[in-house]
C-alpha cells in the first residue's frame, strides 16, 4: 500500500537524519529474486506529458531500474499515449500500465509515490498544483511556470503538502556547474560584481500557418487548457516554444538552467532582482512570436548586475559567467568549466567552507529524495526565482519599461501596467486550483 | 534699435525651428557610376531613394564616359559632398580624378563602397585601401590577405589563391561582428537576409579595417565554408568607408535591394561615413534570425494605417500590423498619454462593425493589460458577441473589472 510504505519512508529517513549516504538499496540478488527489486519495493511513479522530455526523462529514470515502477501515463496525444505504454510495458514485463487523456483523472484513480511531469508551460500553474495537492512527489520540468502569478501558487502549493520536488534543472548534478558555483559562493573569484548568462537564439520563424485539421489522436481542447482559444494551425509538440501564449521562447525555456547556476553561485537562489530592463526583438511576421534576441540587465539588492541575453550577443556566449574582483568563472555545458587563471580551478575548499549540495545524479537524487524525505537538489523555490527574474525581464520588453521589484513581497512597485502582466487570465472553465 | 534686435531674434528662432522640423539634408552625397558589371541603370536610382529616404542625403548622380569615352568632361565636384557612393567598376579614372578622389578622402570625405565597386581598380593601390578588401581581376595574394572569421576571431590568411567567387544567389543570415560600432549599434545580431550574392575569398590591404559583419558562405557549388565580411567599416585619412558587399541589384527589382535590413545598413553606414556619427534609429522593420523581411515601400506607417490594416486581419495571414502595434505600445515606454493615443485608435477598431473578429481579439490581449478606464465600456459592450467571449473575460479580468 502507498501510503503504509510512504510513512515507513518518513520513519527510515527520519532515523538516518545526518547521515550522508542512506544505503536504502537492498542488492535484490540477496532476495533471490533473479537480480530484480519485488516491485513492492520499487517507487511507483506515473507521467503526465509523454512528450520528447517526458520520455527523456522517464528513460532516464528507467536506468535505475532496480528503484523506480512507471505504472501510469497521461498524455492529451493519444498516439504519443500509446508509443509511451508501450515502452513501459516492455521494460515492466507486463501489458498493466494505465493510460489517460485527463490528468484529473489520472490524479484521481492512481495511487503513486511521485509524477513526472513534462507539459507546456501555460499547463504548470495547473498541473503542478493539482499534483502537490495530491501529495505525489513531483519531478517537474522547468521553466516551472509560465507567469509569477503560477509561480508563487506552485511554491505555495509544494511547501504546503510537503512533497519532496526536483526540477529539471539537471545541471545542478553536473561536476562542472557544481564546482563553478562553489568555488564562486567561497570566494575564489572575489565578491561577485557581474553575472553573464548566456540563453539560445531564437530560431528561424515558419511564416503564418493555416488553419489545419487537429492530428488524430491530438485533444487540441485539453492541449490549450487554460490558454487561450485558437484553431490548430500545425504548432503544437515542441514547437509550442516559440508562442507567448505557452512559453516566453529560449529566454524562458533555459533561464531554468544558467540563471539558476548563476544564483546557485551567489547565494541569490531565495531572492530576485530589484530592477530589472531590457531589450527584446521580437519576429517581425508569423505565428512564432516570442523574442528571438533579447538584452535584459537585472540589479540585485546586494548590487550584483546579471546580464542575461541570448548568447550571440555575449563575449562567452552560451553558459554562465561570474565576475569576481579577483577573475571570473565560466560554466556551459559539455562540462566546460573556466577561468580567467586556471590556478583557480585546482582550489580545494576547506572543511569550514561552503559545501553547495552534491548530486551526480539527478535522476537518482530525486529517488534517494522521496525516500529520504530530504530536500532534492533543484528545489521548487530556487526554480521560481530564476523563472522569475527572466518574466521580469520579459515585462521589461513588452512594456519598454524599466520594472522595479520588490522580491520579499514579490510585487512590481508602482507600475500596475507592468503588474497585471504578472498573471494571465485562464481561460474558462480552467482555474488554479485552491492550495 | 533694441526692438528691432528684438524682433529679429524672434524671426531667428522661428527660423531655427521650422528648419528643424523639416529635417532638411543635412548631408549631400554623389553616386558615380556609369560602368558596372552589375546593372548600374537599375541599382543608381534605388541607391539614391534609399539614401533620400533617410532625409538626410540629397543625392546627385554622376555618370562616367562609357569605356573609352571622354573623359575630359568627368569632373567630380569632390568638395560639394559629404559622401561618395560609388557604383561603379570598369575603365581606370584618369589620374587626376583619382588624384582628387583620394585627397577628398584624405581630408576627410565619406565612401560608400557599393556591392560590385569592390571590384572596380585592381591596380589602383590606393582605391584598394579604401576598400579593405576586394576580389576578382587578377587579384591574388600580391593585394593582400584573405579576410575571413573563424568563431569570434577574424583571420588573417595570406594563402596563395585568387580572390572572390560567389556561387547561386539565395537568402542567407548576416551576423554582426561588432555591436559598438554606430552603424551596427542596436542592431539584432543575427538576421536573415533577402535572397543575394554572397561575395567570398575577398582579400585586401584590410588596413584601418574593421569587419562589421559576415555571413557564412555554405560549401555548395565550392563555396568556402568560412563566415565571409559583408560589410566593413575603413578609415583612410581623416575619411571614412562603409563598405558592403551586399545588394545584388538584377534589373533594379531584386529582393536584396527590397531587405529592411540591407536598406538599414545602408542608410546607417552612409551616415557614419558622412559624419562619423548615426542618429537614425533602429525601425521597426529590421529583420532577426526568424526570417526575411522585404520592405516594397519606402513609407513608414502611421498607426492610423496600422489599425485599418490590423482590422482586416485573418488568421494566416500577415502578422506585422500586430506585431506593429505592439511595438508601439512597448516604444510607448509606459507614456499614459502614447498609450491613450494608441488605445484609442485600438477602442476605435473594436468599434468597428467592419473589423474582423480576429483583429479584435487581437487588440483585447494588448488591452488586457495596457488598457486604461477608456477601454472599459466598450469591452462590456463586446460581452454579448460570443465569438469574444474568452477574449473579453480575459481582458475584463486583468484590467480588474468585477
Amino acid at each position: 500500500m502507498k501510503s503504509s510504505r510512504r510513512k515507513f519512508l518518513k520513519k527510515a529517513a527520519s532515523a538516518v537524519t545526518g547521515t550522508l549516504v542512506f544505503p536504502y538499496i537492498i542488492p535484490s540478488s540477496s532476495l533471490g529474486l533473479g537480480g530484480e527489486t519485488p516491485p513492492s519495493e520499487k517507487i511507483l511513479m506515473g507521467v503526465i506529458g509523454t512528450g520528447s522530455q517526458g520520455m527523456s526523462n522517464m528513460r532516464s529514470f528507467m536506468r535505475l531500474k532496480d528503484q523506480v515502477r512507471f505504472v501510469a501515463l497521461c498524455d492529451v496525444d493519444a498516439k504519443r499515449l500509446e508509443a509511451a505504454k508501450a515502452v513501459v510495458d516492455k521494460v515492466n514485463r507486463s501489458n498493466d500500465c494505465r493510460i489517460y487523456g485527463d490528468f484529473r483523472e489520472f490524479l484521481e484513480k492512481e495511487k503513486l509515490d511521485a509524477v513526472l511531469i513534462a507539459i507546456p508551460d501555460h499547463w504548470h500553474g495547473i498541473i503542478y498544483t493539482a499534483a502537490a495537492n495530491k501529495k505525489l512527489d513531483v519531478y517537474g520540468e522547468k521553466p516551472i511556470c509560465r507567469t509569477i502569478n503560477d509561480g508563487k501558487v506552485i511554491v505555495q502549493a509544494v511547501k504546503k503538502n510537503g512533497i519532496i520536488w526536483q526540477t529539471g534543472s539537471w545541471q545542478r548534478s553536473e561536476a562542472n556547474f557544481h564546482r563553478g558555483a562553489e568555488l564562486v559562493i567561497n570566494g575564489r573569484i572575489g565578491k561577485v560584481k557581474y553575472i553573464e548568462v548566456g540563453l539560445p537564439d531564437g530560431v528561424r520563424g515558419i511564416g503564418t500557418p493555416p488553419v489545419q485539421e487537429v492530428p488524430e489522436g491530438l485533444d487540441w481542447e485539453m492541449w490549450l487548457g487554460p490558454a487561450l482559444k485558437v484553431p490548430y494551425r500545425g504548432v503544437c509538440h515542441w514547437n509550442w516554444r516559440w508562442i507567448l501564449d505557452y512559453s516566453g521562447g529560449q529566454l524562458t525555456d533555459w533561464a531554468g538552467h544558467h540563471v539558476d547556476i548563476a544564483n546557485w553561485g551567489t547565494g541569490l537562489e531565495y531572492t530576485g532582482p530589484v530592477e530589472i530592463e531590457g531589450t527584446g526583438f521580437y519576429p517581425y511576421d508569423g505565428i512564432y512570436n516570442a523574442p528571438v534576441e533579447y538584452d535584459i540587465t537585472c540589479k540585485f539588492a546586494n548590487g550584483i548586475i546579471m546580464r542575461i541575453a541570448n548568447a550571440s550577443r555575449l563575449p562567452k556566449g552560451m553558459g554562465t559567467v561570474w565576475y569576481g574582483d579577483l577573475g571570473w568563472i565560466h560554466v556551459d555545458r559539455g562540462n566546460r568549466i573556466s577561468a580567467s587563471d586556471p590556478k583557480i580551478l585546482e582550489e580545494t575548499i576547506g572543511e569550514n567552507e561552503i559545501h553547495l549540495y552534491k548530486s551526480t545524479d539527478h535522476f537518482q537524487n530525486f529517488i534517494d529524495c522521496v525516500r529520504t524525505r530530504k530536500e532534492a537538489i533543484a528545489p521548487i523555490e530556487p526554480a521560481y526565482r530564476a523563472i522569475s527574474t527572466a518574466l521580469l525581464g520579459e515585462i521589461a520588453m513588452t512594456t519598454g519599461q524599466k520594472i522595479y521589484w520588490d522580491p520579499e513581497k514579490e510585487e512590481i512597485i508602482g507600475n500596475p501596467n507592468a503588474s497585471r502582466l504578472l498573471g494571465r487570465p485562464y481561460r474558462k472553465p480552467w482555474t488554479l486550483p485552491e492550495v | 534699435m533694441k526692438r528691432v534686435l528684438n524682433i529679429l531674434l524672434i524671426i531667428s528662432i522661428i527660423l531655427l525651428i521650422f528648419t528643424d522640423c523639416k529635417k532638411s539634408p543635412h548631408y549631400r552625397a554623389l553616386i558615380i557610376t556609369g560602368q558596372n558589371s552589375t546593372d548600374w541603370v537599375a541599382s543608381t536610382p534605388v541607391l539614391k531613394q534609399i539614401l533620400e529616404k533617410t532625409g538626410i542625403f540629397e543625392c546627385s548622380i554622376l555618370i562616367s564616359p562609357t569605356p573609352g569615352g571622354e573623359w575630359d568632361k568627368f569632373r567630380p565636384a569632390w568638395d560639394k559632398y559629404n559622401l561618395v557612393v560609388l557604383n561603379y567598376n570598369g575603365e581606370k579614372w584618369p589620374e587626376t580624378i583619382r588624384n582628387g578622389f583620394i585627397s577628398y578622402v584624405n581630408n576627410g570625405g565619406g565612401v560608400l563602397v557599393y556591392h560590385s565597386a569592390s571590384i572596380a581598380f585592381p591596380d589602383w593601390k590606393e582605391y584598394n585601401e579604401i576598400c579593405g578588401i576586394s576580389g576578382w581581376d587578377n587579384r591574388s595574394e600580391k593585394d593582400g590577405p584573405y579576410i575571413y572569421f573563424r568563431g569570434n576571431r577574424m583571420v588573417l590568411d595570406s594563402s596563395a589563391g585568387p580572390a572572390g567567387w560567389h556561387g547561386e544567389p539565395r537568402e542567407f543570415e548576416v551576423r554582426i561582428r561588432n555591436t559598438e560600432h554606430p552603424v551596427t549599434r542596436g542592431l539584432p545580431v543575427r538576421w536573415m537576409h533577402a535572397k543575394d550574392l554572397l561575395y567570398a575569398r575577398l582579400r585586401g590591404p584590410a588596413k584601418n579595417m574593421e569587419v562589421l559583419a559576415t555571413a557564412y558562405c555554405d560549401t555548395t557549388g565550392g563555396g568556402t565554408g568560412r563566415d565571409e565580411p559583408v560589410m566593413m567599416a575603413i578609415t583612410y585619412g581623416k575619411g571614412r568607408v562603409f563598405h558592403t558587399t551586399l545588394g545584388f541589384p538584377g534589373d533594379g527589382t531584386s529582393p536584396a535591394l527590397q531587405c529592411a535590413g540591407f536598406i538599414t545598413t545602408l542608410q546607417r553606414g552612409a551616415e557614419w561615413a558622412a559624419s562619423g556619427k548615426v542618429t537614425q534609429p533602429v525601425p521597426r522593420d529590421f529583420p532577426t534570425v526568424s526570417g526575411v523581411v522585404l520592405r516594397t515601400e519606402m513609407k513608414p506607417i502611421t498607426l492610423k494605417e496600422e489599425i485599418e490594416n490590423l482590422a482586416k486581419y485573418e488568421i494566416g495571414m500577415s502578422t506585422r500590423y500586430y506585431t506593429g502595434l505592439q511595438d508601439r505600445i512597448k516604444k510607448a515606454a509606459g507614456d499614459p498619454d502614447k498609450l491613450l493615443e494608441i488605445e484609442k485608435m485600438m477602442v476605435k477598431l473594436l468599434e468597428n462593425d467592419k473589423a474582423t473578429i480576429e483583429s479584435k481579439k487581437l487588440v483585447l490581449r494588448e488591452l488586457s493589460w495596457m488598457g486604461t478606464d477608456y477601454c472599459i465600456p466598450t469591452i462590456k459592450k463586446l460581452q454579448e458577441n460570443a465569438e469574444l467571449k474568452d477574449e473579453v473575460d480575459f481582458a475584463l479580468e486583468r484590467l480588474g473589472v468585477k
